[in-house]
């Protein structure tokens, strides 16, 4: 035994090595088994104290390098690349002007829109705080779409916080260090981000596929979704605020699957691949800035006084009589009131009075009337003569006739 | 001529380094690993860590030593990722087996040799990668064996670089 064990000691120990390695996945994937292997619903104890590890181990020399980087590229952007600055100083002061004139038309819109939203009870989250924050480094992996940026808890990153561009969003952070924290992607296979295609409405869950590609997965095929079309956060996933820019639809495939469904493959707006400063969104608030506030008040006050006016209008009302009085005999009804200044005018005679005439219908004779049994000819009505008195009795129904 | 034995040339050919090399080097490597990509985009084709674990592996011609640094610099990887632990511990183990077993047959001061070989090891190390997570996991992932390749090259280029550096550091008796 002890010579098999000496003869094999090295298989033995890779065995022993794989075996064990296998086991720890097995448990690892048993706790986040919920549909997505390897997601981000919380690691084990052990393996989070790994993580901690490994990103300590390699976290500070990252920053290190990463320092040092922007320190060189640092000092030739700031003191030797700098022709062409006043130059492009004065075309970016004109674009400073334009952009001013559009935001201040944007302005107005949007201040409508938000009170109209508040008119409607709407509770919208908006961007409160966001601390920025700059890439240091990768997983090292193509299968893993994660990052680490420099901010920390101790810069108040906490887990499931938005992480965005101005361009759009980027992922929400996944695990946090005291000066680190872990971005997921959005398209990394185990992040989720419930979004909202923008002219067709059709809402989903934007996923990472295999590729690498963030895609809208469980879509029911619909003709109408087109390439170029703008997707945005529907803000149900109570991490990314809502309407923020996703990306556009780049291209439509079927579901592999399940018949009947697609995927929806989307072109992220914000730029996954290059990044190197984003924003964290430390906090939302369902309220709206002061003075946005200040506009709702002003629009409630305005609300007041058109309650009022309504009030006034029904004692006006009230006031004012009526065409037909309950509990007071007909010949008594205001509408037969001869007293009133404007009586009620009546149509005038019609020099050539038929049977639509009103009061002037012909009675309907037995040829006219249907026959009963149905086994009788049915004649053609004789022509209606015209009627001189144009008070005559109303028509009696063949029913009646027949009756 | 005299014929050694594969166990006496092992113990003939064996490297040492001093200790400052044996923790610097993997750390270094994973510091790069994490780094460079966000440097060179999706041109970033080498597999540092694996490189070093055929190394050391070769370097040592010790199966035991070559699986465990493999493991531990595996699962530093994994623990970088989103991913469970074990993935790339699963495949640098074995990677760093196999180096260790070969290293004891073949010469393994000849750079051509050292090329072929990581090389290879590169291509058996994504195969078990992907087998894990596909296989074990259940995970879809997207094969591009043309990526692997460049990658298997990256690391053969990588390594005909390096392995002389650091061949410089061995202690010499």
């Amino acid at each position: 035994m002890e010579s098999f064990v000496v003869r094999y000691r090295n298989l033995l120990v890779l065995l022993a090595l794989l075996v064990a390695q296998i086991l720890g996945i097995a448990m690892q994937v048993r706790r986040s088994a919920n549909g997505q292997v390897g997601s981000d619903s919380g690691d084990g104890r052990s393996v989070r104290l790994l993580r901690y590890w490994a990103n300590s181990l390699v976290s500070p020399p990252e920053r290190a390098l990463h320092s040092s980087g922007s320190g060189v590229s640092g000092l030739w952007e700031n003191y030797v690349d700098l022709r062409h600055v006043r130059q492009q100083n004065a075309d970016l002061q004109k674009t400073v002007d334009r952009l001013r004139l559009e935001q201040a038309a944007l302005l107005e819109d949007a201040k409508q829109g938000q009170r109209l939203q508040a008119l409607l009870h709407f509770q919208e989250k908006y961007i409160y705080k966001t601390v920025a924050a700059q890439t240091i480094g990768t997983s090292g992996t193509d299968q893993s779409r994660v990052f680490y940026i420099d901010k920390g808890k101790n810069d108040g990153i906490d887990r499931d916080m938005a992480v965005i561009t101005p361009d759009g969003i980027v992922g929400k952070i996944r695990d946090v260090f005291p000066h680190t924290a872990q971005v997921l992607a959005i398209n990394d296979q185990s992040s989720g981000a419930g979004v909202i295609l923008e002219t067709t409405r059709i809402r989903g869950i934007l996923r990472g596929n295999a590729a690498g590609q963030p895609q809208v997965e469980d879509v029911i095929r619909d003709q109408r979704i087109m390439p170029g079309e703008t997707v945005l956060t529907a803000g149900g996933d109570e991490i990314f605020p809502r309407g923020m820019p996703v990306g556009v639809v780049q291209s439509v495939a079927n579901d592999p699957e399940r018949d009947g469904f697609v995927d929806v493959i989307v072109k992220p707006a914000a730029h996954l691949d290059q990044l190197d400063e984003v924003l964290v969104v430390t906090s939302t608030q369902p309220r709206f800035p002061p003075d946005q506030q200040r506009d709702m008040a002003a629009s409630e006050a305005s609300k007041g006084s058109e309650t009022e006016q309504q009030k006034a209008s029904d004692g006006m009302a009230e006031k004012l009589p009526g065409l037909i009085v309950p509990n007071v005999p007909t010949d008594q009804q205001p509408l037969n009131d001869t007293s009133n200044p404007t009586p009620v005018s009546k149509p005038p005679v019609a020099i050539h009075p038929d049977r639509f005439t009103p009061g002037n219908a012909t009675t309907p004779t037995t040829e006219d009337a249907p026959a009963t049994d149905g086994s009788g000819p049915r004649k053609k009505p004789a022509p209606k003569t015209p009627a001189s008195n144009p008070n005559a009795t109303p028509p009696a129904s063949p029913q009646g006739e027949n009756r | 001529m005299s014929v050694l034995s594969a166990e006496s040339r092992r113990e003939f050919e064996i490297h040492r380094y001093p200790v400052l090399i044996y923790a610097l080097v993997p750390i270094a490597a994973l510091v790069l690993q994490a780094w460079l990509p966000r440097v060179m985009g999706r041109f970033a084709w080498f597999d540092l860590p694996l490189v070093v674990t055929v190394f050391f592996a070769l370097s040592r011609r010790n199966p035991i030593q070559g699986s465990i640094l493999g493991g531990i610099l595996g699962i530093a990887e994994d623990a970088l990722t989103g991913h469970p632990i074990g993935i790339n511990g699963i495949a640098k183990t074995l990677v760093g087996y196999l180096a260790a077993s070969v290293g004891i047959l073949v010469n393994v001061e000849n750079h051509a040799i050292r090329l072929v070989m990581t090389f290879v090891l590169s291509l058996v190390g994504s195969m078990t990668y992907f087998f894990v997570v596909r296989f074990l996991l259940g995970m879809t992932i997207d094969t591009n064996w043309l990526m692997e390749l460049y990658k298997a090259l990256g690391n053969s280029l990588i390594a005909l670089v390096l392995f002389p550096l650091l061949d410089r550091t061995k202690i010499r008796d």
